[in-house]
């Protein structure tokens, strides 16, 4: 449990988990909106008037070859300083947060698909449904021609099939591992055969039935499984399906939570008729009820909401370094078993990039920024409020910021911001 | 122990060419190296003694190596490695499973003595093989194997079948050993990992270092700054410890890391291996590389006790010819320039490789030119004491277990030889429940 003490402090816990960080003020606006308020802008920022988005790539017509890698590599670029300048300016911020989530759900990365355009589409789908009906989004992506590529259904087919995505789909993507059998595994796998992505024609997907094994199979109990449509309602029609998603939705918002929660999270999500809005609502409503723990935050948190608190200018080839040195490239998870967690992100690799990346922020915020006016004037409580941590520092970390020399930078406050932004006190969420 | 200018340089010139200019544009000109604040660990260890073991004595029997200066290298492909296209056999039907992935009879490194051959990617260390500090296992696996990467990784990393456990095996071997090797001070430089953490190190009071990618592993500070003032400031923000234990844990991170710049600056201040000049994410983290920063650390003895060395990639579930052979290519020549090293340095006779891996791959091949996650697979041991030259345990193919290698040997059995050889006889005992007996691999 997490002991909330003020409205303040449970807004700012919702800014750390939901959103990509707040501009120095914004968090006023968030505590007038008061708890319930502030979760019903995140979760429908629609009423409160915000306006739909396309997709960050929509407006952006480009011919990809990756034969020709200075071309490609700079459109590499493009699509992924458009998918970060979305995140630091997005109004919908939870969107692109269960974008985020589904993304390192799914962990298709673009070092094995190798195809911008079906590398942006697969991100696309993980944004544009992963907010609406998780059956749909499964569906989607089941036959999303990055995914084929990526787990190898592509090449499945009904004379000799690929298990990957059989098994990844039940043990990572709908019910977990211990519901399912190995022979859950090639049931899905031989239902699923028969999908060819066509690389020269636009990297289409495309159903070929020559290369399907129609048998009908029994998977998860269910008879008569034999293609996308019903081996989805199987996996998804699974009473462990909605439990699975919820816990791993639950502890990507709230950190470690007891089984309770868990099971309660679940029927709402199964009482929801598997809608992901409804799941996210009721997560982040339990979690500001103190019900949540303490949260390692994975870089491209830690990075954008410091980002966000200092209005430090940051080119987007720094960013993808940045985040390269820190572990965690966007749409690159390293397996299938999506992004590392709290172990890599406390590793010493992360922890040196942590400081030399903070120095840069630092270095790069404007004087004027009220983050570094608080630092040049010591006034650690505004600049921990600034860094959506109202309850200020930990006694540590205050200590260190009180025997640092203002001059341990050219730029008076600078160090201090620096130490701040690396500190402890900002991994945790 | 400063990390060195032109060490330091080297990374920044690497971050102008991947960054555009961006990142080298934020830290120009005067960037600085600190220096860590806290020396290398104070208790010296005895130096090295370059005693000539017998090849082909049983595990355990150099005497006259101090113990406690051995070192236990874990390299772990990730993915599950196919055993079959690995450690080939010259029977049992696996030219009839794998039309297209049988390798071809003629290019295989041969293995005096058996009638398993190497694949050709390896045939570097054949030369271990026949100087018989080399030895295989194969048909290995923990009980209740999954064909689940991540229950398999767990279950290999923690030495306890089928449930999960908090700790690792080498993590709970560094907890039982801490007392009389370091009078219970927790020493993060015992256990290093290298290419990412590994969860076999994890143990109750044993800390462990995870350097990810020694190549860009430093400290960066902007012009004109105090580097060694923010340092020291960045280092007090980790004591004391606060009683949160996640908030505790981010602070215990802080001086390990610390530690391990010096470590790591040294290993690199006299030498020219190109991996330290690139500052590319991602580059830096081959075999090659790491078990080269790997034996640099050795080589500065400064009671590591355990590595382990991860290297990602060997799911080759599609097109596992090409794949597979730049992934082993990898493997063998970081293991042949592994031991030149040592034998340059004189270590050679302290260290023990190990290989692991969650699982073996499908007898049978799939139809994208790949395989299908299996379950018995294979272990290659390395070091001075091993029984050279033999393959232990086998491949089953006449048994097969639903399709897969069945398990001959237990993966348990190789730990515990490993730790023994560590530590000495009985040095292993507390680390499992209900494991077999050591295996002499």
């Amino acid at each position: 449990m997490i002991q909330f003490n003020s409205t303040r402090e449970t807004v700012a816990f919702l800014a750390r988990r939901a959103t990509w960080g707040l501009a120095p003020g914004a968090l006023d606006e968030f505590e007038a909106l008061g708890v319930e308020g502030t979760i019903e802008f995140l979760v429908n920022p629609s009423a409160a008037g915000v306006a739909d988005e396309a997709s960050a790539w929509a407006d952006w017509d480009f011919t990809y070859d990756r034969s020709d890698r200075r071309t490609s590599r700079a459109q590499e670029l493009q699509a992924f300083d458009r998918w970060m300048k979305r995140l630091q300016t997005t109004e919908r911020p939870l969107d692109h947060q269960l974008a985020w989530f589904w993304h390192d759900h799914f962990a298709v990365s673009f070092q094995v698909v190798r195809h911008l355009p079906a590398m942006l589409d697969h991100l696309e789908l993980c944004r544009s449904l992963g907010r609406g009906d998780f059956r749909e989004l499964i569906r989607r992506v089941t036959t999303d021609p990055a995914m084929l590529v990526f787990l190898d259904g592509a090449t499945s087919t009904g004379a000799s099939p690929n298990e990957n995505f059989g098994r990844e789909l039940l043990e990572l993507y709908t019910v977990g591992i211990h519901n399912f059998a190995e022979a859950d595994v090639k049931a899905a796998a031989v239902a699923l055969t028969g999908w060819v992505v066509q690389r020269r024609l636009g990297f289409d997907a495309r159903f070929v039935s020559r290369r399907h094994d129609d048998t009908p199979q029994t998977l998860l109990g269910v008879e008569g499984v034999h293609d996308v449509d019903t081996t989805v309602a199987a996996v998804t029609s699974s009473a462990a399906c909605p439990v699975f998603i919820a816990s791993k939705l639950g502890r990507y918002f709230l950190g470690d939570i007891d089984n309770p929660t868990i099971f309660e999270l679940g029927s709402v999500f199964e009482a929801a008729d598997l809608d992901i809005t409804a799941l996210a609502r009721a997560t982040l409503t339990t979690g500001a009820a103190g019900n949540a723990s303490p949260l390692v935050v994975s870089p491209l948190h830690w990075l954008l909401q410091s980002i966000k608190s200092t209005g430090a200018r940051i080119e987007t080839e720094s960013l993808i370094r940045a985040l390269g040195l820190l572990g965690q490239v966007p749409a690159q998870p390293p397996n299938v078993g999506g992004y590392p967690g709290a172990s890599t992100w406390l590793g010493s690799s992360a922890t040196a990039a942590r400081f030399s990346i903070a120095t840069a922020l630092a270095g790069a915020t404007p004087s004027d920024a009220p983050a570094l006016v608080a630092a040049r004037a010591s006034d650690w409580s505004a600049l921990a409020d600034l860094l959506l941590r109202p309850t200020g520092f930990s006694e540590p970390t205050l200590d260190a910021l009180n025997g640092l020399d203002r001059f341990v930078t050219t730029r008076p406050g600078e160090g201090a911001l620096a130490l701040a932004l690396a500190s402890p006190d900002l991994l945790i969420a | 122990m400063p990390i060195s200018r032109r060490n330091f340089l080297g990374g920044a010139a690497g971050a102008a060419a991947v960054g555009g200019g961006a990142w080298a544009a934020l830290l120009r000109d005067s960037v600085e190296a600190t220096a860590p604040m806290i020396p290398g660990p104070t208790t010296a260890p005895v130096s090295t003694t370059n005693t000539a073991a017998v090849a082909t004595s049983p595990v355990a029997a150099s005497p006259r190596l101090p113990l406690t200066n051995r070192v236990l290298v874990v390299l772990e492909m990730n993915g599950g490695n196919d055993a079959l296209n690995t450690l080939v056999p010259a029977a049992g039907g696996y030219r009839d499973a794998r039309p297209l992935l049988a390798l071809t009879e003629g290019d295989l490194a041969a293995l005096g003595g058996t009638d398993y051959q190497l694949h050709p990617a390896l045939a570097e260390l054949v030369r271990f093989w026949d100087d018989k500090t080399m030895s295989a296992v194969a048909g290995v696996a923990m009980p209740k194997q999954s064909r689940s990467h991540f229950q398999a990784m767990d279950s290999w990393r923690s030495g306890v079948p089928g449930s999960p456990s908090q700790t690792g095996w080498l993590g709970r071997w560094l907890d039982l050993t801490i007392d009389a090797e370091r009078n219970g001070v927790p020493d993060p430089l015992r256990a290093i990992a290298l290419g990412g953490g590994s969860p076999a190190l994890v143990g109750v009071e044993t800390l462990a270092t995870a350097i990810r990618n020694p190549a860009n592993f430093n400290l960066m500070t902007q012009p004109g700054t105090d580097a060694d003032a923010l340092v020291a400031a960045f280092l007090a923000t980790s004591a004391p410890l606060v009683t949160e234990p996640t908030l505790a844990a981010a602070q215990q991170a802080i001086p390990g890391t610390l530690d391990a710049l010096a470590l790591l600056a040294a290993t690199s201040s006299d030498t020219d291996d190109p991996s330290f000049e690139s500052n590319t994410p991602g580059a830096g983290r081959s075999a090659v590389d790491l078990l080269g920063t790997a034996a640099r650390i050795i080589g500065m003895d400064i009671g590591t006790r355990v590595l382990t060395v991860s290297v990602s990639g060997f799911d080759t579930h599609a097109d596992q010819l090409d794949n597979h052979d730049a992934l082993l290519r990898d493997i063998g020549t970081g293991l042949a320039q592994f031991f030149a090293r040592l034998d340059a340095s004189g270590d050679r006779d302290r260290v023990m490789v190990v290989t692991t891996s969650e699982f073996g791959r499908r007898v049978r091949e799939n139809g994208s030119g790949g395989t299908d996650h299996g379950n018995g697979g294979l272990q290659l041991v390395f070091g001075p004491a091993v029984n050279g030259g033999m393959v232990h345990g086998g491949y089953g193919l006449e048994s097969l277990d639903d399709g897969d290698i069945p398990l001959m040997v237990d993966t348990r059995s190789v730990y515990q030889a490993a730790l023994e050889w560590l530590g000495g006889d009985g040095s292993a005992d507390g680390v499992f429940e209900d494991a077999p007996a050591p295996l002499a691999v």
